[in-house]
């Protein structure tokens, strides 16, 4: 399986990139880390006139936080966040999302602003941005934009990104004192795509009731999406296993086309979804109730 | 003269072997380690071209027409072949059973999705892929049919029209008085399995560079090819050229499990060649192809069984019908996998009669391959679920119900009913083992306590007989009817007493080199590192299958052993006359040659093989004056199949146990192996670390083949699982630690006594696995009865056990 | 016909100059181009890490990463392993020792995730084993002689850097102006339009 005949740019700045991505007389591609494009070079399902390499573009890789925040530069690698230290003790979901994604070799290439402008249904961090509350920064021809991650998946495998923007960055609030989160999935073997998988953050209340839930479901729909019925079900009431039951199954009711291959039915996947979000409702409790919240 | 090979280690000639029977570390693999090997795609041929094939996208089309026009003026484009061909150059080609095959690339119509209808040849790869989008075939789409029963059935579409029919072959067999077993029976247990399309994927595809000359119709043929001479026959029968002007060269190659393929990329890569004048083509096979079009797929199989069983507990019959989906047609000898079962049918019990409804059935799927085991793996599951559903019905223990059971050491050999001769069994010692290594008691006491607690965990305690060192006549019943599989060595010194060991083999992975060396090093008490192995190719070697139904290890060492006899015997008649005495008088001791107790009168095997070369005129008239010896080794005493496909086929019965824990989380499904602990016995063990090598080999691909593994086809006959994201190979998470305990019955018919073990633990590990996993389900009241045992259909079957709103059968649209 | 680009790698220390067509991938670049077929290729998409090198010393699967972009890079091959002589490299040694291999088209992708993972970190605990041996796929061996090796090879080396054990350190820099470039080898498979 070889590509198709392509050209290759590697310009060093953003505004390089846009411009080449806005050429009209050539179907381009950005190229990052290349974990999820090159295959599908390789197999001809993605055939452009020119590839735009991001991985030259400086000033694209930071990790640092700003103002609550955990700004990462879209050709961050996912290497270089598993390793961060400020990211795994202050957004730690967002570590353990990172470790959940392939293997290190794939984490070694594999780019924080590449799984997000993939947008893969069953993707980790589309599902943390979501639940977290995260950002991405766009820049196109008209210029640079932020959108909220909870807008920005439209449909399967698309963003909002317009033709000819790129990501150049991605962010994340700090994990709140007292947060309490969760985030887990199932896969066939550890480090495939997951079958279904839930991010979950929740605050305990003063009377130690269940506040501020919130629960991303990813792997389920085409989309990584907020099941926000399963939120209302859980705010307000102390934790329980039935309360987390019960969001589980307004969770897994909450998709109204789950996908189906090989791997897992609709059926199954709802199923998962079910019992993953009353299990990660379970554990980001017993966080939040650890003064330290890990 | 007559050769007596050695049937023990204690009867070599060297009292004191230092590597046979000894953990022996590779010869093959500082080369392997090091990057030196050269493996088909490595091979690098002046004017080479590279080859890339267009396949069909439809499982079920005619070819209307093909225009290769603009294919061929690309650039870099040296030749393209299609149909047209291979109607001037190919015969039908051979299939099993009779009447099954056909023409590559496709002539009139295609088949199967992925069938090859037209292939370039170009400068590289690359561009041959290029040239492939400008080749236009009209295709006129036929209705497929994907499912076996829908295939039997009349008015479905027919695969192969000339055949009027989709069943390729339905035969009824029975062994002993089965019907009266049933009759009779104080108990029948009853049970419907579904064993889904697995297969080999060794971790390098096919390849082949071949050269097939317009002139002189020499085809010579590199490649990664587990059979070289198999296949130099195959293609020579293809083409109708004289076996002589076939040359198969096989390359180290990447591992293969029966399920290499690639006799049809050879047979594109040498046409692409005699149209390109001769230059030689390199086609590779990538993994994609692999998957859906290559040698990849087995054992696609429908199963109703039953066993009966009498008051006592003694199982008296066990029947089995069997649909198997084999695919498109015969040519990948996937019939042989449905045939094989019969050489170690009932296990290893004293089960006395049996019979086999067994259906080859045609669908527009990929034509089914060869894969490790070679059907008793799915046979031996669904035997042990019998004998389970049987002892759980009956309340006794399941190792207790199989060990009342077994064949007593004293009865071997042992004939089973349905023909064939197991040579040596100690099955309750090696039950004994498992037993023991596993901590049996300690584990059904872990199980009912974790029960109690509400969890859902199992005890599986499975066993079979793996049989080693194939015959031909074992596949008798699909149309293979020749008996003998010859394996030969030469055993050479030379000039200056170096030995070299000719071998018709290419390495595989399964150490056969080292073994080679540790027997000639040991004979002559040379050092290892001193034997050298060369490899020849097919029109230089000796008779060679090579690797395949766990005969190599047997067989190489009787035809290497062989050898060595045949050789010191004339080195022995050299010395005798050299010191004028009769060679009964000379001994071959510590590597010299000469008078027992006279030192003076010694030569060593350096002076002997130099006198032989440098000075023939002393040698006694009329004799051969080369230091070499060549033996050919057959099994002895194979009968040919009788009108029950009753033969003595397969030479050896190795035997395992094995004992699996598992817990499954009843809401997701999903299966932990928490124990894994084995005996077996595969008599004299050659080399301890290759056996144990296989032996964790094949519980990988037994715990993929239960637990992960599937090809999924879609109604239109379109391949699912066309990766490796689809098809999901067991990383080593997925592979738990396991203890093993090891039994030695030596086999009393072979070199040395050892037994073949490569296809090894893949009978027994599936079965072991499904053991566990409903000993789990048991207590809820249901059953798993279709592989791979996935997290979705175990969820199923729990849920729906437990009332479940969600349903237990799963929606036809999602079915897996 | 798209253009060739001139890239220059350093591999295992020596470096090279060659033109290559931008969709080559770097395995093809690295057997065909430039001769060095110990890197094995097994699915081109990702899964398999048969072809696994480490480019600026992180290991990476080199059939998703195009030839153009290792441009200015090191890339380490399996032939870097071994020693001036010869010499098997201990991490290549406990594999041969421990039975790590049967085939051994897969065992290049082991040996350079392995040779990663210990000059990260020397004494791994067990998670790090797993997750970075997971990444790899092997069909014969059943794993269980890779993970004794990969222990193995954590003793042996006690703590060396993997490319300090036959004292060379580090190739020289890629860019380093006197450092004689070589061209491809002159015939090979694959890349060239």
């Amino acid at each position: 399986m070889k590509p198709a005949p392509l050209d290759h740019a590697a310009p060093t700045t953003v505004g390089e990139a846009v411009a080449l991505l806005n050429d009209p007389e050539r179907e381009a591609v950005a190229l990052a880390g290349g974990q999820s494009l090159m295959p599908m070079l390789n197999l001809r399902l993605a055939r452009p006139d020119l590839l735009v390499d991001l991985t030259r573009i400086e000033g694209l890789d930071h990790i640092r936080e700003s103002g609550g925040w955990i700004e990462m530069g879209a050709m961050a690698t996912k290497r270089a966040v598993e390793r961060s230290s400020l990211v795994r003790e202050r957004q730690p979901m967002w570590h353990e999302a990172t470790l959940q994604i392939g293997h290190p070799q794939i984490r070694n290439r594999g780019t924080v602003g590449g799984s997000m402008a993939q947008a893969d249904p069953a993707a980790e961090y589309p599902a943390a941005a979501v639940a977290l509350g995260g950002e991405v920064k766009a820049v196109g021809p008209s210029g640079e934009r932020t959108i909220p991650a909870t807008e920005f998946f439209l449909g399967y495998l698309t963003t909002a990104l317009a033709p000819g923007e790129i990501l150049t960055e991605v962010r994340v609030p700090v994990l709140p004192p007292g947060r309490g989160w969760a985030f887990r999935e199932v896969c066939r073997r550890h480090g495939d795509f997951a079958m279904a998988g839930t991010a979950v953050t929740v605050d305990l209340d003063a009377s130690g009731r269940c506040t501020a839930t919130r629960i991303a479901l990813f792997g389920v729909g085409p989309v990584p999406s907020r099941a926000v019925e399963a939120e209302k079900i859980v705010d307000g009431e102390a934790p329980g296993e039935e309360v987390f039951e019960r969001a589980g199954r307004a969770a897994a009711g909450a998709i109204d086309e789950p996908l189906a291959d090989v791997h897992a039915s609709a059926d199954y996947r709802r199923n998962l979804a079910a019992v993953l979000t009353g299990r990660a409702l379970a554990q980001a409790v017993t966080r939040a109730a650890r003064p330290e919240g890990s | 003269m007559t050769v007596e090979i050695p049937k023990s280690i204690d009867q070599l000639p060297n009292p004191e072997p230092r590597y046979i029977g000894k953990r022996v570390t590779r010869r093959e693999d500082a080369a392997l380690l090091t990057g030196r090997v050269e493996f088909i795609d490595d091979v690098v041929l002046p004017r080479m071209l590279h080859a890339a094939i267009l396949r069909s996208p439809f499982a079920h089309a005619r070819i209307r027409s093909i225009d290769t026009r603009e294919a061929e003026a690309m650039p870099g484009v040296e030749a393209v072949v299609t149909g047209a061909d291979a109607l001037r150059w190919q015969r039908v080609s051979g299939s099993s059973p009779d009447g099954w095959g056909g023409r590559c690339p496709a002539v009139d119509k295609v088949t199967f999705v992925g069938e090859p209808v037209a292939a370039v040849a170009a400068t590289s790869r690359y561009l041959a892929e290029d040239a492939l989008e400008r080749i236009e075939v009209d295709y006129e789409p036929l209705e497929p049919v994907v499912d076996p029963f829908a295939a039997m059935e009349e008015g479905s579409p027919l695969v192969m029209e000339a055949n009027g029919t989709n069943v390729m072959m339905h035969r009824v067999f029975t062994w002993g008085e089965v019907d009266e077993a049933f009759e009779s029976a104080a108990h029948v247990f009853t049970e419907r399995f579904r064993w889904n399309r697995v297969g080999a994927n060794p971790m390098e595809t096919f390849g082949t560079v071949c050269e097939w000359d317009p002139v002189t119709l020499e085809l010579t043929v590199r490649g990664a090819i587990q059979s070289a001479s198999f296949m130099g026959l195959g293609r020579a029968a293809t083409f109708g050229l004289p076996t002589n002007l076939v040359n198969v060269k096989a390359n180290a190659h990447g591992g293969s499990f029966g399920g290499k393929g690639g006799g049809r990329g050879i047979d594109i890569a040498a046409m692409l060649s005699r149209k390109a004048g001769g230059r030689p083509v390199k086609w590779i096979e990538d993994r994609v192809e692999y998957l859906t079009s290559g040698g990849s797929q087995a054992w696609d199989r429908h199963y109703e069984a039953e066993l009966a069983v009498d008051a006592d507990g003694r199982m008296t019959g066990f029947r089995v019908k069997l649909v198997d989906d084999l695919g498109a047609n015969g040519e990948g000898y996937g019939s042989i996998s449905a045939a094989k079962p019969l050489t170690a049918f009932t296990g290893p019990y004293t089960i006395p009669a049996a019979g086999y409804d067994l259906a080859l059935v045609a669908t527009n799927k990929l034509p089914s391959g060869p894969y490790r085991g070679m059907g008793p793996p799915p046979h031996f599951m669904v035997l042990e679920q019998l004998v389970d559903i049987a002892a759980r019905a009956l309340g006794v223990d399941p190792a207790e119900f199989r060990r009342r059971n077994f064949i007593p050491p004293e009865a071997f050999p042992y004939t089973i009913p349905s023909g064939n001769e197991y040579d040596s069994g100690s099955y309750e010692e090696v039950l004994d083992a498992a037993l023991a290594l596993a901590g049996y008691d300690d584990l059904l006491r872990w199980r009912d306590a974790a029960r109690a607690d509400g969890r859902v965990v199992g005890v599986g305690v499975a066993t079979a007989v793996e049989p080693g060192v194939f015959d031909w006549n074992a596949y008798a019943t699909v149309g293979l009817p020749q008996t003998g599989v010859p394996e030969g060595a030469t055993v050479s010194f030379d000039i200056r007493g170096s030995a070299t060991v000719r071998v018709g083999f290419a390495m595989e992975g399964q150490g056969q080199y080292t073994l080679v060396s540790q027997v000639v090093a040991d004979y002559f008490s040379l050092d290892i590192d001193s034997v050298r192995v060369i490899q020849l190719d097919t029109l230089a070697a000796p008779p060679s299958f090579g690797p395949g139904g766990s005969r190599l290890g047997v067989a190489i060492t009787g035809a290497v052993l062989g050898a060595c006899e045949r050789l010191a015997e004339k080195m022995r008649t050299v010395v005798a006359g050299l010191m004028q005495t009769t060679p009964e008088t000379i001994q071959l001791s510590e590597g010299q040659f000469g008078i027992p107790g006279v030192p003076e009168a010694q030569m060593s095997l350096a002076q002997v093989a130099g006198t032989m070369l440098a000075r023939s005129d002393l040698l006694p008239p009329g004799m051969d004056p080369l230091p070499e010896a060549t033996y050919v080794w057959t099994a002895p005493d194979r009968t040919p199949a009788d009108e029950m496909g009753r033969a003595k086929s397969y030479l050896t019965a190795a035997q395992a146990v094995h004992v699996v824990a598992v817990e499954i989380d009843p809401d997701t499904g999903q299966v932990e192996i928490v124990k894994y602990a084995l005996a077996d016995d595969c008599g004299t063990r050659l080399n301890p670390v290759v056996v144990e090598g296989q032996t964790d080999g094949g519980i990988a691909q037994g715990i993929g083949a239960a637990l992960y593994e599937q090809y999924v086809y879609d109604d239109e006959g379109q391949p699912l699982t066309a990766s490796f994201m689809d098809y999901l190979i067991p990383t080593i998470a997925e592979v738990p630690r396991s203890e093993k305990a090891a039994v030695v019955t030596p086999s009393p018919f072979t070199a040395l006594g050892a037994k073949g073990c490569g296809e090894g633990a893949i009978h027994t590990t599936p079965a072991a696995v499904m053991c566990a996993v409903n000993d789990a389900l048991a207590p809820l009241g249901v059953r798993a009865r279709e592989t791979p045992a996935t997290p979705e259909r175990l969820w199923r079957l729990i849920s729906g056990a437990r009332g479940n709103a969600a349903e237990s059968e799963p929606n036809r649209r999602e079915q897996q | 016909m798209i253009g060739e680009r001139r890239i220059r790698v350093s591999v295992n220390g020596t470096v090279y100059e060659v033109g290559v067509e931008p969709r080559t991938t770097l395995v093809d670049f690295i057997r065909g181009d430039l001769g060095l077929t110990g890197t094995h290729v097994g699915c081109e998409h990702g899964v398999c890490g048969a072809c696994t090198v480490l480019v600026d010393g992180l290991a990476v699967r080199s059939c998703l990463m195009l030839a153009v972009q290792a441009d200015g890079s090191e890339i380490t091959t399996v032939e870097g392993l071994e020693g001036p002589e010869g010499e098997l490299h201990p991490i290549q040694e406990a594999f041969r020792e421990e039975h790590g291999l049967q085939c051994g088209f897969c065992t290049p992708g082991f040996l350079m995730a392995t040779y990663e993972m210990l000059t990260d970190d020397p004494k791994p605990d067990e998670d790090e084993i797993m997750e970075v041996l997971g990444g790899q796929l092997c069909r014969c061996t059943g794993y269980q002689g890779i993970r004794r090796a990969v222990d193995s090879a954590i003793d042996k080396l006690g703590g060396t850097p993997p490319a300090d054990v036959f004292g060379a350190g580090d190739p020289g820099e890629p860019d380093d102006p006197d450092a004689d470039a070589v061209g491809a080898a002159p015939t090979g498979e694959g890349s060239h339009g």
